[in-house]
């Protein structure tokens, strides 16, 4: 299989550049061996289920420069845009909001979504990964229009938003598996000693101080999108040193903070403190200063299938300009200026090339380095490293009964790898269903990502299981037989990874700009944070800018 | 042979005699806990049991050969009887029509093998030792058997193993003693390895109950019903129980007491007529909850209620209220009549869909002791309700006690304001309940005029009766309280709070 060529070339190229040949030589050895340790296992749960991921195959075709049939037909469109993730999705709907009526969606899967994409089953609708966004700060007027236009926000009450309240998560909201039994809200508290808790507490009132100050420029030092956050050198210093090396420079010991700020941080990034920038933790607790009418600060919202709602509402409108299943897999410049893009379609085995004015792609960086062979960024695309996650939706027909507060939207186990399950019928408002489904969050964190990867890959279906399901017993005990189904989905490339000196570094800002104002680039992975908000913004920022140009 | 009793033998008429008391406790104690009233219970049992020991003794007469053989079976199968027979009480108990006959069946069975140990026991022993001290020795042992029997049962074997393990302990003991007396005189019975194995097995079935007794069954329920429980039935969103003293009926939800056919006519002719009586042109009127009728069967009463509708989750509650003789009774066919539509299903999701408008609303859903439930209470909720009340029309709501949850009853009429509704509260006295509270709503624009008569017929409402339920003396006077939301539900914390205190 493909698969496998991808793996010696990715793996040696890994060895050559950094010739931890030893290092890499045990890792891998011992995946492997754990892995055949665990397929003699194999029969030990007896769970259906399936085991699924982005379409790989055409991924592969790109990444294994396959042959593809010779093009048969070449057709005009005014502006191409590469990507159905937020991304694109929000290009588009900028384009269209302006009067643009000449513009194509291309998505390799065949669906819609990227990230924000949803599975449903027999009980509910499921998140497959993003879930949620908070409400909006309120000096983000784009998405304040957007999300009163999809009806989000109903009506302002003065000054603030109301926000729909079948959206807003319902109460019971978070809850934390401590020392025996389940707390309300994330911050450890149950059975926590004072001067932990002390340190907590002041570690919150840091942040909070943090959230609410602007720097020498007058912006604030945190914010969203990250592109209006201050440039005050002396807070995008941070960006140079990682999270945990701050908070040991800042004197943060306590054993519990340092967990709550490793779950933060691996639930926003996909990685432990000790892997990002000490400027993207901050971001986290000190950018989100969302205020409404009828909902607490920085509230959150929720949907069944999670960001998928929301990818939904972006999509329906630009439904005749998407086409899904078409694989862009060479961009050329033309002598007239324009762009030739070739496309495979993987339904019809089909290949076209687009002549395109103007493209936007909305491709996280790794796709568009094999995109662009034919043009020159001069960028290192290495440095862009991407977080894997499983998520396994799991269907339940009744939660072991357990000490502490009832089941909540976001549940999470202090200690364990995950970063615990949320339940998709939270918003749901029957009474009493007796199945639900919960979704579980696992970062591959404990590898570099490139090697997580591999192995995330390289799993069967009863692996998954016994990674999963061991943990999902710490945290409820007898729960496997409760288990009816599970679905696990990997995302080798789950999220952007914020390491230090990665966001406001000079390779990025060159990652943003234009490929002779023809390219242009939108992706969270531009960012620097894979969060809705962002991804939404960048979508827009290229689309003016294509509409700046074209102008 | 040996003239002298062994002490072995002594030790079996022993256990004998305190299995045999067991049994007859085991079964008085689980008829007053499921049955309520101990002192008939306990009374009639041992009456029963005592009885059935005599039918036992005098069928003794008629076992001829093969005594040593016969007693050995018979402490196997009183082992099994005894050791099974709560389990078994437990597991029948949701039949409730033919417990009695089971329990009673079982204790005559347990009386008549029990009745039957000690003749034979003594005739077995007759030839071989001495009859007036096999008589003294054997009957001394049998009551200190009895003695020792009724004080460690409620001293320890109830507090520390409860029944079900009590009873599979003693049946245990019970099929010992028959493997004993097996073992010591193997040569005088012919299919000694039959009975030998016929114990063994009877032992480990025993074990298994003794050690799955947990799971069998849990008691607590049937403890905290001092009524006769005369209708048990799990459906798939609750527990329903009705339970019978004298002539007053009560139906318990999960435990909670819905009404007592004693006084439920205070609740709810105050839930329906206050509103109702004040909307002569009321036609069609919608009941969410109230899955008993009761509500329904008070709007029937006005002849210009074209149509009820009747929204209720569960189809196991409408369905009882629409058979059971004694239920039809209590709400006078009400869910039968042909203006009655009953629909099993969701509220929230039922008014949402919903576009027809309705005269007037009632609200009787069960208190907003969870988060599930909670949900009905909502600002979300009450403006779906507000968007299917007809413009000149009444909503009412149950809105729990003013009095014990002052709190929570405010934030009902909060919750209700908030979404431009004019609320008119009032609390009426249920003795069941206690101190109970109603919040009317209606647009604003709308002026309710106090009803000057009522329907002829009423036990409780009357004008001059409303005038008090409309004023709140100090102490269940207005607080100030905030808005209950799906993002919130401080409703439900309230009411947890504050309910924690009285019960």
């Amino acid at each position: 299989m493909s698969g496998q060529t991808f793996y010696k070339d990715e793996l040696s190229a890994y060895l050559k550049r950094r010739s931890f040949l030893l290092r890499i030589g045990l890792i891998t050895g011992g995946i492997f061996l754990n892995g055949c340790y665990k397929k003699m296992r194999s029969n030990r749960y007896n769970i259906p289920g399936t085991l699924q991921g982005p379409d790989a195959k055409a991924g592969h075709i790109l990444r294994d420069k396959l042959k593809l049939p010779a093009a048969k037909s070449t057709r005009k469109v005014k502006t191409l845009i590469v990507g159905s993730g937020i991304s694109g999705l929000s290009a588009g709907r900028w384009l269209k909001k302006n009067g643009e009526t000449d513009f194509e969606i291309l998505e390799l899967e065949n669906h819609t979504g990227g990230n924000s994409y949803y599975g449903s089953n027999k009980i509910a609708s499921y998140p497959l990964g993003a879930h949620y966004i908070t409400i909006a700060n309120n000096d983000d007027a784009l998405l304040i229009d957007f999300l009163k236009e999809i009806d989000v926000i109903t009506h302002f009450e003065g000054q603030l938003p109301y926000y729909n309240d079948y959206y807003l998560t319902f109460d019971p909201e978070e809850r934390l598996l401590i020392n025996g039994e389940w707390q309300e809200g994330l911050i450890p508290d149950f059975g926590v000693p004072v001067a932990d808790k002390k340190e907590i507490r002041r570690f919150l009132s840091e942040v909070d101080q943090l959230k609410n100050t602007r720097g020498n420029d007058g912006k604030f030092l945190f914010n969203i999108p990250l592109s209006s956050s201050s440039a005050d050198e002396n807070y995008r210093r941070l960006d140079k040193i990682t999270f945990e090396a701050y908070l040991e420079e800042k004197g943060y010991r306590s054993k519990y903070l340092l967990w709550y700020l490793n779950y933060a941080s691996k639930d926003d990034y996909g990685q432990k403190i000790k892997h990002i920038s000490a400027w993207a933790g901050l971001h986290y607790f000190a950018s989100r200063r969302g205020k409404a009418a009828n909902a607490e600060q920085n509230a959150i919202l929720t949907w069944p299938e999670g960001n998928g709602w929301i990818m939904k509402q972006l999509a329906g409108p630009l439904r005749d300009h998407i086409k899904t299943s078409s694989l862009c897999y060479d961009l050329k410049p033309m002598p007239n200026g324009n762009t030739l893009v070739t496309v495979f379609n993987t339904k019809t085995q089909l290949t076209e090339n687009i002549e395109a004015e103007k493209i936007i792609l909305c491709a996280p960086q790794f796709v568009n380095n094999r995109l662009l062979k034919n043009f020159n960024r001069n960028i290192d695309y290495k440095a862009f490293n991407y977080s894997p996650w499983l998520i396994a939706n799991i269907t339940i027909n009744q939660l072991p009964e357990s000490k502490g507060i009832s089941l909540c939207w976001d549940n999470v186990a202090y200690n364990t790898p995950s970063v615990g399950y949320v339940n998709s019928a939270q918003q749901h408002l029957n009474l009493s269903e007796d199945k639900k489904v919960i979704t579980y969050y696992l970062p591959l964190c404990d590898f570099e990502p490139a090697v997580a990867r591999l192995a995330a890959y390289s799993r069967n279906y009863e692996q998954w299981l016994d990674i999963v399901i061991p943990e999902l017993e710490i945290i409820h005990p007898g729960i496997s037989k409760a288990i009816e189904n599970i679905d696990f989905w990997v995302w080798g490339h789950g999220m952007i990874a914020p390491a230090k000196d990665f966001i406001w570094s000079e390779n990025l800002a060159k990652a943003k700009l234009p490929v002779d104002d023809k390219i242009f680039f939108a992706h969270s992975d531009l960012s620097g944070v894979s969060i809705f908000e962002e991804a939404f913004h960048q979508g827009i920022n290229a689309a003016k800018q294509v509409l700046n140009v074209t102008s | 042979m040996n003239k002298k009793l062994p002490a072995l033998l002594l030790i079996s008429v022993f256990v004998v005699a305190t299995c045999g008391l067991i049994y007859e406790l085991i079964a008085g104690t689980l008829a007053s806990y499921l049955l309520g009233d101990s002192v008939t219970q306990f009374s009639t049992i041992i009456g029963v049991y005592l009885f059935s020991m005599g039918i036992g003794s005098w069928v003794s007469k008629y076992f001829e050969k093969n005594i040593l053989s016969w007693f050995i079976q018979i402490e196997i199968l009183v082992g099994l009887v005894g050791g099974f027979s709560s389990t078994v009480l437990f597991l029948v108990f949701e039949s409730i029509a033919s417990f009695r006959i089971v329990l009673y069946g079982f204790v005559s069975l347990t009386g008549i093998l029990v009745g039957l140990e000690i003749p034979l026991l003594m005739r077995i022993l007759k030839d071989r030792y001495e009859f007036k001290d096999l008589v003294s020795k054997v009957f001394t042992f049998d009551y200190i058997g009895a003695l020792l029997a009724s004080l460690i049962f409620p001293l320890l074997l109830i507090p520390h193993l409860g029944l079900v393990k009590t009873a599979y302990l003693f049946g245990m003991l019970n099929v010992a003693v028959a493997l004993i007396v097996c073992l010591n005189f193997k040569k005088e019975i012919r299919a000694s390895k039959y009975l030998q194995g016929a114990s063994f097995i009877s032992i480990i079935a025993l074990l298994a109950g003794f050690i799955y007794a947990d799971k069998i069954t849990s008691f607590s329920e049937s403890q905290t019903y001092s009524d006769t429980i005369i209708y048990s039935k799990s459906t798939p969103y609750q527990r329903i129980i009705l339970t019978k003293k004298n002539k007053v009926l009560r139906l318990f939800l999960n435990g909670n007491l819905q009404f007592s056919s004693d006084d439920e006519y205070r609740y709810h002719e105050a839930l329906v007529h206050p509103g109702l009586q004040a909307l002569p042109f009321a036609k069609h009127v919608l009941v969410m909850g109230g899955g008993d009728g009761l509500a329904v069967r008070e709007i029937l009463k006005y002849p210009n209620v074209d149509s009820v509708t009747l929204v209720d989750l569960d189809k196991g509650m409408t369905g009882l209220f629409q058979s059971n003789k004694i239920l039809l009774g209590l709400n006078k066919n009400a869910l039968l009549s042909p203006k009655v539509k009953v629909i099993n299903a969701d509220a929230f999701s039922w008014v949402k869909a919903q576009r027809k408008k309705f005269d007037f609303i009632v609200i009787d859903f069960p208190d907003p002791s969870n988060y599930a439930v909670g949900k009905l209470y909502t600002n979300a909720f009450y403006k779906l309700v507000k968007g299917i009340l007809a413009p000149k029309g009444l909503m009412v709501i149950q809105s729990t006690s003013p009095f014990v949850a002052p709190k929570s009853f405010w934030t009902v009429n909060k919750t209700l304001e908030s979404v431009g509704l004019k609320t008119i509260p009032y609390h009426n006295y249920v003795p069941s309940f206690g101190e109970w509270g109603y919040i009317m709503a209606t647009e604003p624009d709308n002026v309710y005029k106090k009803p000057q008569q009522y329907l002829p017929g009423l036990k409780f409402i009357s004008k001059e009766s409303l005038d008090l339920m409309l004023y709140f003396p100090k102490d269940m006077g207005k607080v100030e309280t905030d808005v209950n939301k799906l993002n919130n539900q401080i409703l439900v914390k309230y009411f947890e709070d504050e309910w924690a205190n009285v019960l």
